[in-house]
């Protein structure tokens, strides 16, 4: 014991400790400032980023190879459903064709520029994912020198999955809408329900053991039903209006029963991750 | 010259072994952090234990390695500074000063490897509960979190031993 914790080392122990605390605490309160990270940070995470890039590649190609062989053998019923499907689709497309050419002429003769729905969107790889218990994070293959900016959000091929959180020159962190940290700023969605109306809301929490988003505090008298589309508000500035979040599972009266609580089923899967699409305005 | 092999040896796989857990676990996501479980790989500490051990010759600078490794880890995946940079070599000074102690064999590895992924694991649960980067109770990080976490691990260990320990006696 006594070589343990001779004076020396106890000394040193307790000074590591204290400078590791202040690293951390330090961190986290400049976590969400504009300016963050440093430069010589983010020299760091694109040397970090290169080389992962030359080991996720392998990797992430050993998936795409499993996840093709499951595709195939699923292909005879999925070709059925699609089918069916296709038909409709032509219909829908030439109705919104017209519909965003109507749109863009009517916008151009008010001299209305910028609106809500407008947004660019960057496809960037996903990288890797923090191995930690704690944080719901992904590294993407995209970063400032392609538009993206800190607080963008992130989707799949089929929905919302969150938003950006750190921005470095060649890539940058993603926090997913499953991330239950305190710190996390939600995003402003509206349902819509089949005759039309809509209820505002924001995202207040994420129910793990159910896979399920909450959008609590809805006092609106306006009937939601089960199925109806979830879509992201834009209010609020950062979110195009209009991004597809997932449908309406479940409505129930909250804890104190003032006010209900909405429960959504998320469009993407938060667990399979390798194509994301970062929507710049 | 046999000395020098093991030198590069080392840090290239250290950090390969970085780049490796952070990609196996966006793959294998849907099975390891399966609700109410979380497991988290850690080939970096199985990589920095077998080198402690297995390097007869304590001639590769593990400490400074392992720190420098940590800091990778906090800017790259968690954007919080001071956590793995510290618990690493932490583990790696405990495993320095209980190595004479020891008598080495397979069994009594794994009995320090889950000791030392017991310490890692809770050393950044209090920083990151001190730090207020999340909320959690300790039982359901015993039950949800460093269990199945030592479980996977263990696996991975039991693998990874016997080439491993190959690879150091034909190296060095």
């Amino acid at each position: 014991m006594q070589k343990f914790f001779s004076n020396r080392k106890l000394v040193i122990v307790i000074i590591v400790l204290i400078i590791s605390f202040g690293l951390m605490s330090v961190s986290v309160a400049v976590r969400n400032k504009k300016s963050t990270p440093p430069l010589l940070q983010q020299f760091g995470n694109d040397v970090a980023g290169a080389v992962d890039r030359v080991i996720a590649w392998p990797v992430n190609g050993l998936q795409g190879a499993s996840n093709s062989v499951s595709d195939l053998l699923n292909t005879y019923q999925e070709n059925q459903k699609l089918k069916k499907q296709v038909d409709q689709l032509a219909q829908a497309k030439v109705n919104a064709q017209t519909a965003t050419a109507e749109n863009k002429q009517l916008r151009k003769e008010l001299k209305l520029n910028n609106s809500l729905t407008a947004y660019t969107a960057v496809t960037a790889n996903v990288l890797t994912r923090t191995p930690s218990s704690w944080m719901n994070q992904l590294v993407i293959s995209k970063g400032a020198t392609a538009g993206i900016k800190k607080n963008m959000p992130v989707m799949s091929q089929s929905g919302l999955i969150g938003r950006v959180v750190e921005v470095n020159q060649t890539n940058s962190k993603v926090e997913l809408i499953s991330s239950t940290s305190s710190s996390a700023d939600k995003f402003a969605i509206q349902v819509t329900n089949k005759a039309g109306s809509t209820v505002n809301g924001i995202v207040t929490g994420y129910d793990k053991s159910t896979n399920l988003i909450e959008m609590g505090s809805v006092t609106s008298k306006t009937k939601i039903k089960k199925g109806d589309k979830v879509v992201t508000s834009g209010l609020g500035g950062v979110t195009p209006k209009g991004l597809y979040v997932g449908t309406v599972a479940k409505v129930k009266q909250d804890d104190y029963g003032l006010a209900s609580e909405v429960e959504i089923t998320p469009a993407a899967n938060l667990t399979d991750l390798t194509v994301v699409t970062v929507a710049v305005q | 010259m046999r000395v020098s092999r093991l030198r590069i040896i080392f840090p290239v796989g250290l950090f390969l072994a970085l780049f490796l857990d952070g990609s196996l676990s966006n793959v294998f996501a849907a099975h390891l952090f399966k609700y109410p479980y979380s497991s988290v790989l850690h080939l970096v500490l199985l990589w920095i234990i077998f080198a402690v051990f297995l390097d007869d010759r304590n001639d590769l600078s593990i400490g400074i390695w392992s720190a420098f490794a940590g800091l990778v880890f906090d800017w790259y995946y968690t954007g919080i500074l001071g956590v793995y940079m510290v618990a690493l070599p932490l583990v790696v000074y405990l495993s320095r000063q209980i190595k004479p102690w020891l008598d080495l064999n397979f069994l009594t590895m794994l009995m320090v490897y889950i000791i030392n992924l017991t310490i890692v694991e809770a050393f950044v649960y209090i920083w990151y509960l001190i730090g207020k980067v999340m909320t959690s109770n300790l039982a359901d990080f015993a039950v949800y979190t460093l269990g199945p976490t030592i479980a996977v691990n263990l696996a991975l260990f039991v693998i990874l031993y016997y080439p491993v320990r190959q690879l150091y006696l034909k190296v060095s």
